[in-house]
C-alpha cells in the first residue's frame, strides 16, 4: 500500500455490500431467533445473543459474511436486519422493562419462530 | 518525583516499533503510508466532524429528516464518508429515547465521524456493561437516566456503523450552526452524555 492508496482507502472506504436481488428470508415485523451455534471459527453472533427471540426492525440489505469471510471461504452474501431484542429477554426480569438492545444480524444467524 | 529521566517505553510501544520495522524491512508497509494514516487521524478526522453533522441536522429539519432515514446518503451530501463509515446509521435521543452505543465484538466505531475511539470504547468492562446494564454504566458517566424513558442499546457487531444524535440543549436559540457545533462532544455522539447547554446561558437566564 503505498501513501496514495492509503489516502484513497480512508476517504473513498470500504465497502461491504453487495448489489443483490437475493430475497430477503425475514420480513420486518417477523420474530425471529438467533441460533443456538457455537462455531470455533469466526462469527459475528455474540453468544449472548444465541437462543434469544428478537423483532426485525429494518432490512439492511445484502452484505458479505464475515463469519465465512473470516475463515478466507466464499463471501456468502446476504441479507443483514437489525433485530430488536428486549432487555428483559436477554437478562431476565431484573432489567428494566423499558429498555432494549439492537444488534445487527445475518440471515445465517436467525431462524424463523 | 524527578520527571527529567527517560523512562524505559512500555511494553506495548516496544512491541509496536518492532513489528513496525520488521514489516517495512520485509516490504510489507510503505512508511509513508503508514504516516499518512496516522496524520489522517492525528490532524483530520475527528469528532468536529460529528459535530458539524449534528449541527446541521438541529437548523435544519429536512436534512434531519434525510439524516434519520438514510445516515450514509445524508452524511455523504456533506462530503464525509470514509474508512469505516461506509454504512452509517443514526438515531436520535428524545425526552422519550435514550441510545447507546457498543461494539461488544471489538471496538467497531464510525472512524471518519468520530475519529478513532477512545480508550474507554475498547475496555472489556464498557463492551460487557453497557449491553448488561447501561442505566448503570451512565450513571458511572454522570447521567441519570429517569426510569420512565427507554434505554436503546446499539451493538455495532457488523458493517454498520452508529452515530447518536443528541438533543439540542436549552439555551442556544438563535445559535449559528458553527457556533453548535463547538457544543457537540464525542461522547455525546456515543450516548454517553448529552449535550450541555452554554455557560453563558445561566447568566443571561438568571
Amino acid at each position: 500500500m503505498t501513501a496514495q492508496d492509503a489516502r484513497v482507502l480512508l476517504a473513498k472506504g470500504l465497502s461491504c455490500q453487495v448489489d443483490s436481488n437475493l430475497p430477503a428470508k425475514f420480513q420486518v415485523g417477523d420474530h425471529v431467533k438467533a441460533k443456538v451455534i457455537h462455531p470455533k471459527t469466526y462469527t459475528r453472533l455474540p453468544r449472548y445473543i444465541r437462543g434469544k427471540v428478537g423483532t426485525i426492525v429494518k432490512d439492511h440489505g445484502v452484505y458479505v459474511f464475515p463469519d465465512t469471510m473470516g475463515q478466507r471461504l466464499s463471501t456468502k452474501p446476504q441479507h443483514v436486519y437489525s433485530v430488536r431484542f428486549t432487555a428483559q429477554e436477554l437478562w431476565g426480569l431484573d432489567a428494566s422493562p423499558k429498555d432494549s438492545l439492537y444488534i445487527d444480524l445475518f440471515d445465517d444467524h436467525l431462524e424463523a419462530l | 518525583m524527578p520527571s527529567h529521566h527517560h523512562r524505559p517505553e512500555s511494553e506495548v510501544a516496544l512491541r509496536v516499533k518492532a513489528i513496525e520495522s520488521l514489516l517495512v524491512e520485509k516490504g510489507i508497509v510503505d512508511l509513508a503510508a503508514l504516516d499518512a494514516i496516522i496524520d489522517t487521524y492525528e490532524h483530520k478526522v475527528g469528532p468536529h466532524i460529528g459535530a458539524q453533522i449534528v449541527a446541521k441536522a438541529w437548523v435544519d429539519p429536512e436534512f434531519k429528516k434525510r439524516l434519520l432515514a438514510d445516515g450514509t446518503g445524508a452524511i455523504s451530501e456533506l462530503g464525509f464518508t470514509g474508512f469505516s463509515s461506509e454504512h452509517m446509521v443514526v438515531v436520535e435521543n428524545t425526552p422519550e429515547v435514550h441510545n447507546l452505543i457498543v461494539c461488544t465484538l471489538c471496538s467497531c466505531y464510525p472512524w471518519a465521524i468520530l475519529g478513532l475511539p477512545p480508550t474507554w470504547y475498547k475496555s472489556f468492562a464498557y463492551r460487557s456493561r453497557a449491553v448488561i446494564e447501561p442505566r448503570k454504566v451512565l450513571q458511572e458517566f454522570g447521567l441519570e437516566i429517569p426510569e420512565q424513558v427507554e434505554v436503546r442499546v446499539w451493538d455495532s457487531n457488523a458493517d454498520l456503523r452508529y452515530l447518536v444524535l443528541p438533543e439540542r440543549p436549552d439555551g442556544a436559540e438563535g445559535w449559528s450552526e458553527e457556533d453548535l457545533a463547538t457544543l457537540v462532544t464525542r461522547n455525546a455522539m456515543i450516548g454517553a452524555a448529552k449535550v450541555q447547554p452554554p455557560a453563558a446561558a445561566d447568566s443571561l437566564v438568571a
